[in-house]
């Protein structure tokens, strides 16, 4: 089938200003199935405007951006078609504040691929035994801890039966201690064989689960290649000051 | 002080209006249903076109916003009566204060709608479209629910300030209260009925002006120190604007009842 090699996402030259601001100065990156990329940098680097333009949240002034071979921006394309295919996970949780968490996790099955209550609620509640919540799924997001509200968003994501998962920072709101329990539900995606594209800053995680890691600095890619081998030997001069800060 | 009794609350002449004012009260509630009704939904209409990324859309609903804010309801309900029946536009003096009700709170309540919406956070919004849901899925599904719960207080505050205003219906002869009253007290020469209007007033806003307290202070419960704060807060700024936005009414500013 030559499964392994089909790219599920690929980003030709992407640019991306906000105003006179160019976040992004030509990005390049091809993500094969099953791949666990693990994106680092300083903050401004770029990182998260990547990630948000793989979904399309951002629009993009040059460059193309192709799932799974389709053109994102394409004149026939519909990106809410395309979005359904791309979960996300953002920092600050965004869970719905109105809706339970079980609720959290149906709503995007049922609104949008309008499937049967019944069946929604099996696999929203398969999906909240799958990151240890089955026992909230009465409480609202106001009653969670940060690391539950993110497992939820982890569910809610999954629900749409995503091909691919995008994490931004999905750790970096959340107290020391509940990193853990979010970084394990991560993990266990990972080790299902969920292609995923991770921003953060945990090395810890980039090491343990990334297939392949990637260094931004200034909008584009300076250096990318096997998170154990580079973490440990970088090439690029700004990827070892950037690797001796933080590690 | 006999005089007094006798001038504003002249036993015989009390009675009398108590009765004919209550026999007015299911007009009011009948106008003042449908003007709520159609009010609200005008001005959550408004508030989507004002908010609409497409410009000739959003600035068509900012100048109506702006000048039905701008225009004394008295003024619209005298022309929509008098004025357009010249033209051969001849609505029933219930008809002319629905639709005056209508024109004018709709524009009210488009900008305490539009607040409301705003102050949901913006991460709401991408999260909906994140999970493929379209501009207007996420609006109704995921925007409006919280935004709704948001702007009762104030739309509750805008009610009673239109319960207040249907006495301005008076001079297109809505038979309503104040119509009544005055009528009443041409015929009897004594104020009284006006005092009995005065009452049946009070008895239904001051109740609401209390609810209106009690759900304000209710939605700005404080986050517990517990919990930290998260992107689903609503934000100090986002408060504000609901406060600017509430004209008609007066918002308790600090806690009340």
């Amino acid at each position: 089938m030559g499964e392994t090699l089909t790219a599920m996402i690929e980003l030709i030259d992407v640019h991306k200003s906000f105003g006179q601001l160019e976040v992004l100065k030509g990005v390049d990156l091809t993500v094969t199935k099953k791949e666990v990329v693990v994106v680092i940098g300083v903050s401004g680097s770029g990182k998260s405007t990547m990630l948000r333009c793989i979904n399309g949240l951002e629009p993009i002034q040059k460059g193309k951006v192709l799932i799974e071979g389709e053109d994102l921006h394409g004149p026939h394309t519909d990106p809410n078609k395309i979005r359904q295919r791309i979960g996300m996970v953002f920092q600050s949780f965004n869970l719905f504040p109105h809706k339970n968490a079980l609720q959290n996790v149906m709503m995007a099955p049922l609104k949008v691929q309008k499937k049967p209550k019944k069946e929604v609620e099996q696999i929203a509640h398969d999906l909240l035994i799958k990151v240890g919540l089955a026992e909230k799924a009465d409480a609202y997001p106001d009653e969670l801890s940060g690391g539950q509200q993110q497992r939820v968003a982890i569910a809610r994501a999954l629900a749409m039966q995503p091909d691919m998962m995008l994490f931004d920072e999905v750790t970096s709101a959340l107290d020391p201690e509940l990193v853990a329990e979010v970084l394990t539900v991560m993990q266990l995606l990972a080790e299902a064989g969920m292609t995923m594209v991770v921003v953060t800053h945990e090395m810890g995680f980039a090491r343990e689960v990334g297939s392949r890691l990637i260094f931004m600095d200034g909008g584009v890619i300076v250096e990318e290649g096997d998170p154990r081998e580079m973490i440990v030997n970088p090439k690029e001069p700004r990827t070892q000051k950037f690797l001796g800060m933080v590690l | 002080m006999g005089n007094l009794i006798e001038y504003y609350f002249n036993p015989e002449i009390f009675r009398e209006s108590l009765w004919l004012l209550i026999k007015t009260l299911p007009i009011v509630f009948e106008v003042l249903v449908m003007g709520l009704v159609l009010s609200y939904a005008w001005g959550l209409l408004l508030a989507l076109m004002r908010l609409s990324r497409v410009g000739v859309v959003n600035k068509v609903a900012g100048a109506y916003i702006d000048f039905f804010r701008g225009l004394p309801l008295l003024l619209l309900f005298i022309f929509i009566y008098y004025g357009l029946a010249i033209a051969g536009i001849k609505l029933s003096a219930i008809a002319s204060g629905v639709l005056g009700l209508t024109l004018c709170y709709g524009a009210y309540s488009a900008e305490i709608f539009r607040a409301g919406i705003q102050a949901i956070p913006k991460g709401q919004m991408e999260a909906a479209r994140s999970l493929g849901m379209t501009g207007s899925q996420a609006m109704l599904n995921v925007i409006l629910p919280q935004a709704i719960k948001l702007v009762i207080p104030p739309l509750t505050n805008e009610f009673i300030a239109m319960i207040k205003d249907t006495s301005l219906m008076s001079v297109i002869a809505v038979p309503e209260l104040l119509f009544t009253a005055k009528e009443k007290m041409g015929v009897t020469a004594n104020p009284t009925p006006l005092t009995v209007a005065a009452i049946i007033y009070v008895v239904f806003t001051i109740p609401l002006i209390r609810v209106a307290a009690r759900l304000e202070t209710r939605r700005r419960k404080p986050r517990p120190p517990d919990r930290p704060a998260t992107a689903g807060d609503i934000s100090p700024e986002a408060e504000a604007q609901l406060h600017s936005a509430d004209i008609a009414g007066q918002m308790p500013k600090g806690g009340y009842g």
